[in-house]
């Protein structure tokens, strides 16, 4: 590792460095803000300024008290992320194991490989009522919305990634007459890793969209895609605002977590 | 020793995308002996690789079999470990997990302890204690190569086969790792096959190169056999003798290849115009002064003055070049040295007589024997003095230079030497260079000195590396020097062209004759085309050296005398008297039997009545009348009655044979 000279370390260094990147985005982001607000003062939109979040009781009281639980489907905004994100957890982890195991499994793949094809090409709110004739209830019916979106990333890297292992390994495997259970473990599961990482990072941000665009069609189910549908039917529109600046946020954290996971896992290529 | 591999009658055969089939190689017989370590080489697509891998069984043959301790190769496996042009390390671990995964998988029964044992043996083994915990990536290629001979080594395989391991590596970083394999192969007695396209390292690291031809079919193309002794230093082995001629003979059959593809890249149509049966010719020469006439020819128009309206000169680096061009007919006609004719005849190229006819000799004289300087300093300024300075230095090798056995130079050369009672195959080795190589050796000391045409000896003499010692003037004034040569097979299918060809050259040759065109011809031969040197160092006649005022020694009694001969009485006519004199000659050193049926043999080789139709259609019936005798400086006459009488009486001679040489009826080439 390089040490890096301590003069650098002095706050007038570190801006002068950083300035460049740090800069753009504020006046992006707060130039954006002052366009919406104005807007909407001046009353060129009906949707509310991104400073009636604080002006407004309602959503004011939301951000400060996203704890509360008053018992149905009245609740903070954490209780009802950590609910969205549940089904996205297990929706999510079946499509991973499924995904995972079908796209490294090279006949089945060539056996489903045109289904599959066809399948990932479906939107995921057409699958909502489908799903709701198969599961007649919400709950299941909104996982399976989430795995079958988020599967086929999974999948499709997966296989491709079985694909392109290099010769070179599948040599070493046959000079060395490895076994085939020895071949998967020692080579095809390290080689093929990085794509399948690909695939869960790009199927996280789909589970995502998918399990907001599931609740709001599918009320009842507490979550943040409830609460957005909520507050449309009641007409709080600064508390629609809110919900979709707090799905951006969570969506964003996600990405980033996977991001960061994939970088550790796959690190070393 | 014993065989370790069998390649037996092998071909391999791979199906095309569009339908059909490409033949890699054909018929590969190959044995490798326990121990032994082999160089594939070849232009790339020539099928290497793929011998390789089935060896590896990575591959299988299409036809034939590879066999392993006598069992047939099916499946690849531990007993033949690959190391892989681009390493093959799995990337997600480190150096020691790569090599303990080989291991692991071999050995399955080693206790945790050997194991890690033999893991640090290997790794010790190619130097990379220091990086046994760091992943593939953060090495160089060396290094990574190094680790990937390690994995190959720990499981001890019978066979260990290389693919182009060196080659993505620079120059410094190879040169280590060569000399590293050479010190395990050696220590470890391991039996190797390694596939390379880089010569020095072939000759460097092999017990045998085996040279495969270019595809589709690729064959063997030649087995040679390093015999540079071991343990060997990367900086030593260019000193020993053979490793120049290895690595010219592995550089001329590569070149050869190239030559032959490119050839048969090209269509090959016969023109026919102006009632000649082809006027589209390859004429092969390789460069010296000689090749004024055909260079002029070309210049001057002379070829298409006579019809030949596309004659293509072709430059080959040696006469082995020009005699190959006729074997597999990719040159319709050559200068060459006038023994090439008899001595192809005769069988003296592969062993198959190929009859060859000459309607012309192009030059006489031009020879001379350069020594080395050193020699000179030593006070050696005659033959006599080098008879006396090889008997007290009688245990070092003497190696002297010759451009083909077949030369003129040659034949003068150990004449001159036998002349003077040194025997040229005791005494002193000869060796067939190709002239420019000469100089080099010259320069570094390998050899004692040459025989070689101009312009070598003088610019060995300018450079200060060599000094003449005998001109051909002193050996045999007017000795045949360079001729045409054609196959016979052509020379009856094209009779026409034959003698158009002649014309053409002839009146290239008288005006090379005349001494105010000397310096047009100096400037042409200085072009890259032909010589690609200065036009200072190409003389036709002795005086020019004394002209400039040098103070070299003086090789020829007349000054001014011309060095070549080009044309003149009784100069270009073919005389069979000179060539049963060869045929004599190279016999005496046993490069052929002495053939019984020689009057027939010197019958075909003259095309006198091609030369007579050309002169005589150029309206130069004078020059036509024979020679006299032959004679050289020792005085013993030639007579062309009873060569086998001149030959016994010849005193310093081989065990030569006398022997009918059957070259068949004359029949002409299939058009």
């Amino acid at each position: 590792m390089t040490t890096v000279p301590s003069s650098n370390n002095s706050p007038a260094q570190w801006w002068k460095q950083n300035r460049k990147a740090i800069l753009p985005p504020i006046f992006g982001i707060g130039g954006f803000l002052l366009f919406w607000q104005l807007s909407s003062s001046l009353g060129l939109t009906k949707l509310a300024g991104p400073l009636s979040l604080w002006s407004d009781e309602r959503t004011r009281e939301l951000l400060l008290y996203p704890f509360f639980d008053n018992g149905g489907l009245d609740k903070g905004l954490f209780h009802h992320s950590m609910s969205s994100l549940s089904l996205v957890a297990i929706g999510y982890s079946l499509a991973a194991v499924i995904g995972i195991a079908v796209g490294l499994n090279k006949g089945l793949n060539r056996a489903f490989d045109p289904l599959f094809q066809f399948l990932r090409m479906v939107a995921p709110l057409a699958w909502v009522p489908i799903a709701l004739v198969m599961f007649q209830q919400n709950q299941p019916a909104a996982i399976f919305v989430i795995f079958i979106t988020s599967i086929w990333p999974i999948l499709i890297n997966t296989a491709e990634g079985v694909r392109q292992i290099p010769q070179d390994y599948r040599n070493v495997a046959l000079v060395l007459q490895m076994s085939n259970r020895r071949f998967f473990s020692k080579i095809l599961i390290p080689s093929t890793l990085p794509y399948i990482f690909t695939g869960l990072r790009i199927s996280i941000d789909l589970a995502w969209l998918a399990i907001i665009a599931a609740e709001i069609v599918m009320p009842g189910t507490p979550g943040i895609g409830y609460f957005i549908w909520d507050a449309n039917q009641n007409g709080y529109v600064s508390e629609i605002v809110l919900g979709v600046i707090w799905i951006g946020a969570i969506g964003l954290i996600l990405d980033r977590l996977m991001s960061w996971l994939q970088t550790r896992i796959a690190n070393g290529r | 020793m014993t065989t370790l591999v069998n390649v037996q009658d092998v071909a391999k055969n791979f199906p095309l995308t569009g339908g059909g089939n490409y033949l890699a190689l054909n018929g590969i017989d190959l044995d490798i002996r326990k121990g032994e370590f082999i160089s594939l080489i070849g232009h790339s697509g020539c099928g290497k690789s793929t011998l390789l891998n089935m060896i590896a069984g990575l591959d299988l043959p299409t036809v034939g079999a590879v066999l392993l301790e006598g069992e047939t190769v099916k499946r690849p496996g531990p007993d033949k470990m690959v190391v892989f042009q681009n390493y093959s390390l799995l990337p997600w671990l480190t150096v020691r997990e790569n090599i303990a995964l080989a291991v692991d998988e071999v050995m399955p029964d080693l206790n945790r302890r050997d194991r890690d044992a033999v893991v640090e043996e290997h790794i010790a083994m190619v130097g990379l204690t220091h990086a046994a915990d760091k992943p593939p990536l953060q090495l160089s290629g060396g290094m990574r190569q190094r680790v990937a001979i390690a994995r190959a080594l720990a499981i001890k395989p019978k066979l260990l086969l290389l693919d182009e391991p060196f080659g993505a590596l620079d120059a410094l970083t190879r040169g280590n790792l060569q000399e590293k394999l050479m010190q395990i192969c050696n220590e470890h007695e391991l039996t190797a096959v390694m596939v390379t396209h880089d010569v020095d390292e072939a000759v460097l690291l092999s017990d045998r190169i085996v040279m495969l031809s270019n595809g589709p079919g690729s064959k063997i193309g030649g087995i040679l056999e390093v015999d540079i002794p071991r343990p060997r230093q990367r900086l030593e082995v260019v000193h020993h003798p053979s490793y120049y001629s290895l690595r010219s003979e592995i550089i001329y059959f590569l070149n050869r290849q190239k030559r032959v593809k490119q050839w048969q890249a090209k269509p090959h149509k016969v023109l026919v115009a102006h009632g000649l049966e082809k006027v589209n010719l390859d004429l092969g020469f390789i460069p010296l002064s000689a090749c004024a006439p055909l260079a002029i020819a070309e210049a001057k128009g002379f070829f298409a003055k006579h019809g030949l309206d596309e004659v293509q000169l072709v430059r080959e680096t040696s006469w082995r070049g020009v005699a190959d061009g006729f074997v597999d007919q990719t040159l319709d006609a050559a200068l060459m040295p006038s023994g090439m004719p008899t001595w192809m005849t005769a069988g003296g190229h592969d062993g198959h007589p190929l009859p060859i006819v000459t309607a012309l000799t192009i030059s006489r004289n031009g020879n001379e024997v350069t020594l080395a300087r050193r020699l000179s300093e030593a006070g050696v300024h005659s033959v006599e003095d080098y008879r006396n300075w090889l008997q007290s230095h009688n245990r070092e090798p003497h190696t002297l230079g010759i451009v083909h056995p077949a030369s003129m130079h040659n034949l003068l050369l150990r004449y001159w030497l036998a002349a003077s009672g040194i025997d040229p195959d005791k005494d002193v080795h000869l060796q067939a260079l190709p002239p420019a190589q000469m100089l080099a050796d010259l320069k570094d000391g390998s050899i004692d000195g040459y025989c070689c045409g101009e312009p070598w000896n003088l610019r060995a003499w300018r450079d200060g590396h060599g000094v003449p010692i005998a001109g051909d003037l002193d050996i045999w004034n007017g000795h045949p020097g360079k001729v045409l040569g054609v196959r016979e097979d052509w020379a009856l299918a094209y009779p026409n062209t034959h003698i158009a060809l002649t014309k053409a050259l002839l009146e290239a040759c008288q005006f090379c004759s005349q001494p105010q065109n000397w310096p047009e011809m100096a400037d042409l031969l200085s072009d890259r085309r032909y010589l690609g040197i200065k036009p200072e160092l190409i003389h036709f006649s002795t005086g020019s050296k004394v002209a400039e005022g040098s103070h070299g020694p003086m090789t020829s009694s007349e000054q001014g005398e011309p060095h070549h001969l080009f044309f003149g009485a009784g100069v270009n006519r073919p005389s069979r008297s000179e060539h049963l004199w060869i045929l004599t000659q190279l016999a005496r050193w046993a490069e052929i039997p002495f053939p019984r049926n020689y009057v027939e043999i010197l019958e075909r080789i003259c095309a006198v009545s091609a030369y007579s139709t050309a002169a005589r259609e150029l309206g130069l019936d004078d020059v036509s009348y024979q020679r006299g005798g032959i004679e050289l400086f020792d005085g013993v006459p030639f007579n062309a009655d009873d060569p086998i009488g001149y030959l016994n009486q010849l005193s310093i001679h081989q065990n030569f044979s006398v022997a009918e040489i059957p070259i068949g009826v004359p029949r002409a080439l299939a058009v």
